[in-house]
């Protein structure tokens, strides 16, 4: 678990793709990830999805941390008034005694994947574009997610939900999920007030939302709706899409930068504006980092130049930290905030 | 240098196509698209960049590229002899044609025409010769083109004339003079060696009524060209009426009208009537007739009392009066006798005599009886004949043999045609150049044929055309074998000359034999015409053949009814023995001394009279039935007989034509193009060259890092 601890310096808001393609850690082995620029030339999604997961999967066994999703369950003995469709039909028929599996159902993680498919994640500069990476990062969970017998929900969107799937976990709800995530974005600008009010208004069941976006909107009403999110006890983890170019500026060539989103254009000087521009984005960065700390949200900055294994890790990361809050919790009998942006 | 086709040059335009593409290509370069733009503030473009180009060589090079193409489309040659002149060419020999006959007298016809030719001397060029020719039934040279130019010049002395020029009342025989012309115009072009290009101006209102036959037999030359300019005539009604003479009503009170309408007409309802000597019409009698448009219809007109002095019939109702009257002068039918000298009575059907009557009393001009001779009363007193025409059938004695042969040679003609073998056996008394007659074996068939027949004697020249030719039908199933004396053997008098063969049977037996005695003739005929021995005097050619004989007895070649303006008129031969006086219709008068037997001068219509002695004959003259055809013929039914239409070019439009011939042999010759489109391939390919190198050092420095 200690392992774990040393995972909150990596590349957030350094804005830097050298830096933030340096993972430390044990799961950040650069010779056991795999390249992303290798990988988006599979153009199966669910090949790639799998792909990432074996890979995961084989370090993961080597690690202290397996099992670890898969929550115990307990036997209680029945006692009468309690509600029998949780009695273990089973124990009673081999041993003859009458015990409940009590939190089978809890233990059953309810995980939504929001993914933005808007304008301005169609830009890349490494050859595939944000959107491309996170649809791969999406379908990468929902598969191990799926191995682990996790419901697991999507919600496209753009400016309005896209596509819409319920968290189920039955055969052949990952191929649809998959394929919903396959269709191309039509999306112009991205609003994320939409598909988190729809989340809020379907989700009843507490669970795990999973947000992959670029986040280039303003704070303000991304703040109201994360928090009605946090207040319904959802647990949410960001993971931030980002071209490396989008972090650094590394423009050179005096250009007419154009909008992707609104069509807006602006003669720029790189050399001139790079100064301001990153002022500005670790301005944006600090502010959204503030929110999810006081949020009580995971924040992880996803370049799109990181293998892809490191959005699982993130995953795990954020599910781990909510297991010991709960046990704090359960432990301590306070509430406790869990995670933070790190 | 030159170019052959100045106009690809511009193309030239299209040098601005790279400049402006090195302008624009700016703006795509410096275009970068980026997520979102809300992080970054707007930095002013450096403005004094924008207009300066980039890559000069490379446009240097497509613009050399592009005009090099260009140039070698527009063919360029160098010149190597001095331009053309004006007096390199040959210049152009124009005939104008102007059409002036009866049709032109209709009402502003001629003064467009005469516009027309106005404006065809206005678009002379002063190196052009120019020749002035007027037409109707002959062409007439007004001014020809070695005619002085006179004082102010050529055209304005063609104005002149063409102004004295009035339409006639003659009829169009265009055929007639388009051939002339052309023949003449080639002939003048061949004898001066001249390399004029001859070109016929036509001025005409061509309508149908043109003749054209002429044309048919006429090989036109190739170099001359004829270009019509037809006077354009606005639709209007023109009918004309023609007095029908013939047997039926010849000596009745009434006269057959034919009206005939023009195609082109728009009414259909005319008048008749009679107009008299003045000119002035006669109330009665009258009619209306009803005759749609390309039609004619005959119909019946009562003739005025002789106190009105009628001079012909008119037509009123139609839009042209040029050709609406109609002179009539009925010639008094003159008494003629035949004599027979023969046994057959008039009504003896079976008897030559009785189809002789018939043939002969149907002739519309002459009162012909014949009358049975004695022989003893066969004198000729003096020179003068009794009798002009005289048949014999049956067999002759010596003595009015003699006698017969004695009036033959005052100028009457015999004509033995004998019925039986006594008749026949007496011929070679009649036609001492005659051996024998016999009767002749049955022939092969049963019948024999007219085998062979002089269409040049006078008796068969009516028959000459195809048409009427055909003899087959006429069978022959008794005959006389007529043989005649070898040359020079047994004859009595070398004044006696032997017998020619007018015509033969088809198996060789003369079958018509004439001889020249004196001023007359003699003619015998193998064969008997009545229905027993022949089909002869059944056959519709023997009214004909009888009523030629008459003619030729009486010598009166032709005896029209009718004649038309330009035609000469045959006088009576009274009249040519003694000499005579023709009045014309305007009232002038002409002396012409004996032995003249026309008179040329009848140029307008109208009554011609002709005095001699005490005698006066009245003879009219009308226009031609072809000059109230007035619908206008296509001009193409002149292509159709060859006239190649078409104007000769103007000089200033040759020259241009000659240039651009010798600059494309130049230019042929020369090929400067091949090296310019290789110069500009050479640059493309030079350009693509550079292009692609400059575009691997700029690949690099435009990737972000």
């Amino acid at each position: 678990m200690s392992g774990l601890g040393t995972t909150s310096p990596r590349g957030t808001n350094s804005g830097d793709t050298a830096a933030a393609t340096e993972l430390p850690g044990p799961r950040a082995d650069r010779s056991r990830s795999i390249d992303p620029t290798t990988l988006m030339r599979i153009r199966n999604l669910q090949l790639r999805a799998r792909t990432v997961v074996q890979g995961f999967l084989s370090g993961l066994h080597k690690s202290p941390y397996h099992g670890f999703s898969v929550e115990f369950t307990e036997y209680r003995q029945y006692t009468p008034g309690d509600d029998l469709r949780y009695l273990d039909w089973k124990l009673l028929a081999r041993s003859d005694r009458m015990h409940l599996k009590r939190f089978e159902d809890e233990t059953n993680l309810r995980c939504w994947l929001l993914v933005d498919q808007s304008q301005s994640m169609s830009f890349g500069t490494l050859g595939y574009s944000k959107a491309e990476y996170a649809r791969t990062a999406a379908a990468t969970l929902a598969y191990f997610l799926t191995l682990q017998r996790d419901a697991v929900g999507l919600i496209t969107f753009d400016q309005q939900v896209r596509e819409f799937l319920p968290a189920r976990f039955r055969s052949g709800h990952l191929q649809r999920l998959l394929m919903a995530l396959e269709r191309s974005p039509g999306g112009e600008s991205t609003d994320l007030s939409a598909p988190l009010e729809q989340v809020s208004r379907l989700a009843r069941r507490r669970g795990l939302v999973v947000l992959l976006s670029d986040l280039l909107v303003p704070i303000a009403g991304l703040k109201n709706r994360l928090a009605w999110l946090r207040a319904m006890g959802h647990e949410v983890l960001i993971l931030r899409v980002l071209d490396p170019a989008e972090i650094t500026f590394s423009f050179k060539e005096e250009s007419l930068f154009f909008d992707l989103e609104s069509g807006r254009e602006l003669w720029i000087d790189p050399v001139a504006a790079r100064g301001g521009y990153r002022q500005r984005f670790e301005q944006h960065q600090a502010e959204l980092t503030t929110v999810c700390r006081d949020l009580g949200i995971d924040l992880h900055d996803l370049p799109t130049s990181t293998p892809l294994d490191r959005a699982l890790f993130d995953l795990l990361d954020a599910r781990l930290r909510r297991t010991r809050a709960v046990a704090r919790r359960q432990g301590t009998g306070s509430a406790a905030t869990g995670g933070g942006a790190r | 240098m030159s170019l052959l086709v100045p106009f690809f040059l511009a193309g030239l335009a299209a040098l601005s196509l790279p400049l402006l593409l090195h302008l624009v290509r700016r703006t795509p370069r410096g275009r970068q698209s980026f997520s979102s733009l809300m992080f970054l503030e707007p930095t002013p473009p450096q403005l004094t960049r924008r207009s300066r180009l980039d890559q000069v060589l490379l446009l240097l090079m497509r613009l050399g590229a592009l005009g090099l193409a260009t140039l070698a489309f527009a063919r360029p040659f160098l010149r190597e002899t001095a331009s053309l002149s004006v007096s390199d060419l040959p210049g152009r020999r124009v005939a104008l044609l102007v059409d002036r006959s009866a049709s032109l007298q209709r009402a502003g016809a001629w003064t467009r025409l005469l516009e027309l030719a106005n404006t065809e001397l206005d678009s002379l060029s002063p190196q052009d010769e120019v020749a002035l020719y007027a037409f109707d039934d002959r062409l007439e040279t007004v001014l020809g083109f070695d005619a002085a130019p006179g004082e102010g010049g050529r055209v304005p002395l063609l104005r002149s004339r063409l102004k004295e020029l009035q339409p006639g009342w003659s009829e169009t025989n265009l055929g007639s003079a388009l051939s002339s012309l052309a023949a003449e115009l080639e002939a003048s072009g061949d004898a001066q060696q001249s390399t004029l290009e001859p070109q016929i101006v036509l001025l005409t209102d061509l309508t149908q009524g043109s003749r054209l036959e002429a044309l048919e037999q006429f090989e036109w030359p190739a170099r001359v060209r004829v270009l019509v300019r037809q006077v354009p005539v606005d639709p209007s009604t023109n009918a004309a009426p023609r007095v029908l003479q013939d047997a039926e009503t010849a000596g009745l009170d009434k006269v057959r009208v034919r009206i005939s309408n023009a195609g082109n007409s728009r009414q259909e309802t005319f008048s008749l009537g009679w107009f008299d000597t003045q000119g002035r019409a006669i109330r009665e009698p009258q009619v209306t007739a009803y005759v749609p448009p390309g039609q004619s219809r005959v119909i019946s007109l009562a003739v005025p009392p002789a106190e009105a002095q009628a001079a012909g019939v008119q037509l009123t109702g139609d839009d042209h009066d040029f050709d609406n009257r109609y002179y009539n002068s009925p010639q008094p039918r003159r008494d003629v006798t035949v004599g027979w000298l023969g046994t057959a009575t008039a009504d003896d059907t079976n008897g030559p005599r009785y189809y002789l009557d018939l043939a002969l009393t149907n002739d519309p001009t002459r009162n012909v009886r014949v009358t049975p001779l004695e022989s003893a009363s066969l004198v000729v007193p003096g020179n003068e004949p009794t009798w002009r025409l005289v048949v014999v059938t049956d067999a002759v004695t010596e003595e009015p043999a003699a006698r017969l042969r004695q009036l033959a040679e005052a100028g009457a003609i015999v004509l033995a045609a004998p019925v039986d073998l006594a008749g026949a056996e007496s011929l070679p008394r009649l036609l001492p150049g005659l051996e024998s007659a016999a009767a002749a074996p049955p022939a092969k068939g049963g019948y024999l044929l007219l085998g062979e027949i002089d269409f040049t004697h006078p008796l068969f020249a009516p028959f000459a055309n195809p048409p009427y030719s055909d003899f087959t039908k006429i069978h022959f199933w008794q005959s006389w074998k007529l043989a005649l004396r070898a040359p020079g053997e047994g004859q009595a008098s070398p004044t006696v000359s032997s017998p020619t063969v007018v015509a033969r049977f088809d198996n060789g037996d003369p079958a018509l034999l004439e001889e020249r005695v004196g001023r007359g003739r003699i003619l015998a005929l193998g064969a008997g015409w009545t229905p027993r021995q022949s089909q002869l005097a059944l056959s519709s050619k023997f009214v004909g053949l009888m009523g030629t004989l008459l003619d030729l007895a009486l010598g009166e070649t032709v005896s029209l009814p009718s004649l038309t303006t330009g035609q000469p008129l045959p006088l009576p031969t009274a009249a040519v023995e003694s000499g005579c006086r023709v009045t014309t219709p305007r009232g002038t008068s002409e002396e012409l001394p004996s032995g003249t037997s026309q008179f040329g001068g009848t140029q307008t219509p109208g009554i011609y009279t002709v005095t001699w002695g005490d005698q006066t004959v009245p003879i009219a003259v009308n226009l031609s039935d072809l000059e109230s055809q007035t619908t206008p013929l296509e001009v193409e039914q002149l292509e159709r007989r060859g006239v190649p239409l078409g104007s000769v070019p103007p000089q200033t439009e040759r020259l241009d034509r000659l240039r651009q011939l010798r600059d494309q042999e130049l230019e042929s010759r020369q090929k400067l193009w091949r090296w310019l489109l290789v110069g500009a391939l050479g640059l493309v390919i030079l350009e693509t060259w550079w292009a692609g190198r400059s575009e691997r050092a700029l690949v690099p420095a435009e990737t972000p890092a």
